[in-house]
């Protein structure tokens, strides 16, 4: 199925980008920006809840990913794969720190997921057909758990507490999801 | 490594995928996956599979966050920059340093300042003319890069909007085309005279469901059609039979998307049958349905 690279590179193009940022090319980072940042901001967004600090964090990624960029190796995974879990690690040290701060463990789990529903755009863009897509092929009780993981940086044994689950279950679920997305790719 | 499908299965590529392990954990699957390829394709999926869902939660960013983000991630890299500057300090200091030995000289020669101040000068004078010449030049030449290097910068990043928004729509016309594709079939289906309609009506468990059978007996292909069901709590999934001789055969379990009305759904191939019926079963479906749960049957 090939609409699913909704907005990745094409290999070569990416190629074309690793080679000149590894050339220390600073205008590839205005490139690298148009071509990702839709899809680092919306996961950065997620995870932070507020537009001033996703920017902030964005902003911070991007300067490590040009410090960092030595450390990233194209034949252990896609740039894509790498930026991304550079975005997320930041994000979510950030509402660490910030839940440190306020001393609460973790916002409510309601809460959290009002804050996304409410970050959903309600109008037709062509870029979230792969998010309808998903809505129609995982099931809720999937998707609570991808979610979970992925945009609010729970770790398995804490999705199985907050949800009152066995751990097996969340490990069990979380496989069977990402499974159900591999088939959307392919 | 004695089981690998056993390592895969253990959900550990998950964690590592999600950022969950410590640092020894994950030196470790990503040794693993060096050594063995079957652990490396099985991790790129699920890498990919979240990469998928990552950018399926695409935002573009609010208007403005491209300038500032942008300027203040080039200021922070920015190497050339600080070595232009480094180049344009150097050319104001050469001005000053010819001035500098000619101020501490001055006070030294108090009693004969204007011969000294006329002779001396006259040389330091004729090359800061040129200094300065050669430095509008260099400036001059200095603002000239630093616009024709904008303008690039613009015209690549124009490219590489459009190619965003070429590949966007390209992406649209594929999914369009597909469901298209599959409005066709369902079009095909309706309009066939071969495929007879088999109305579903509500059980007494859900006396408003109700849903149709499209089947073909001479092909064999059985469609389904929603028009109303109950939802189901987690877990659970609707279930197709074909009754034959009072013999229940699975015809395949209903999507998500099927089971709320979307559309046709082509069910598995029934050689034979006298009447339809849908009962609730454990995701996956069953062997044999649960007639507790039947929710809408009905006669060809």
């Amino acid at each position: 199925m090939p609409d699913t690279s909704l907005i990745s590179l094409p290999p070569a193009a990416e190629a074309e980008l690793v080679r000149r940022l590894q050339a220390r090319d600073e205008a590839a980072m205005t490139l690298f920006y148009d071509r990702y940042s839709a899809a680092l901001y919306g996961v950065i967004f997620r995870i932070v809840k507020a537009e001033d600090e996703a920017e902030d964090v964005l902003q911070e990624a991007l300067v490590k990913i040009w410090h960092a960029f030595a450390s990233y190796d194209p034949g252990k995974g896609r740039l894509f794969t790498w930026v991304l879990n550079i975005c997320r690690n930041l994000s979510i040290d950030k509402i660490r720190s910030r839940q440190h701060r306020v001393g609460s463990r973790t916002q409510g789990l309601d809460e959290s997921l009002t804050a996304q529903r409410q970050a959903a755009p309600t109008t037709f863009r062509p870029e979230h057909i792969g998010l309808q897509e998903i809505t129609q092929k995982l099931i809720p009780e999937q998707r609570l758990i991808i979610d979970l993981l992925y945009f609010e940086g729970f770790t398995q044994s804490e999705v199985a507490e907050e949800l009152n689950i066995p751990l097996g279950t969340v490990k069990t679920r979380a496989r069977t999801a990402i499974k159900v997305l591999s088939k959307l790719i392919r | 490594m004695e089981n690998i499908q056993d390592y895969i299965e253990s959900g550990i590529l998950e964690q590592y995928a999600l950022g969950e392990l410590t640092p020894a954990q994950q030196s470790e699957v990503a040794g693993l996956a060096a050594r063995h390829p079957e652990i490396q394709d099985e991790l790129t999926q699920v890498q990919q599979a979240l990469g998928f869902y990552a950018e399926a939660h695409a935002i573009t960013p609010p208007a403005g966050m491209r300038e500032r983000v942008l300027a203040n991630v080039m200021a922070q890299i920015a190497t050339p920059a600080s070595a232009l500057r480094a180049d344009v300090d150097a050319v104001a200091q050469a001005p000053a340093a010819t001035r500098t030995p000619l101020a501490s000289a001055a006070p030294a020669a108090e009693a004969v300042v204007r011969p000294l101040s006329s002779a001396p000068v006259a040389e330091p004078a004729g090359r800061s003319v040129w200094a300065m010449a050669a430095s509008v030049a260099l400036i001059m030449s200095l603002a000239a890069n630093a616009l024709f290097y904008s303008r690039w910068q613009d015209a690549n990043s124009d490219l590489v909007a459009l190619q965003g928004d070429q590949a966007r729509f390209a992406t649209t016309t594929q999914v369009m085309d597909r469901q298209l594709g599959n409005l066709r079939q369902e079009n095909q289906v309706l309009r066939n005279d071969e495929f007879r309609s088999v109305a579903l009506a509500g059980t007494k468990t859900a006396p408003s469901a109700k849903a149709r059978v499209l089947y073909n007996a001479s092909t064999k292909k059985v469609y389904l059609d929603v028009k109303s069901l109950p939802a189901l709590p987690a877990g659970q999934q609707y279930q197709l039979w074909a009754l034959d001789n009072g013999k229940p055969v699975d015809a395949g379990v209903l999507t998500v998307a099927t089971a709320t009305g979307a559309g046709l759904q082509a069910m598995k191939d029934i050689a034979s049958a006298q009447a339809f019926a849908m009962t609730v079963e454990p995701m996956g479906g069953s062997i044999s349905p649960t007639l507790s749960t039947m929710t809408v049957i009905g006669n060809i």
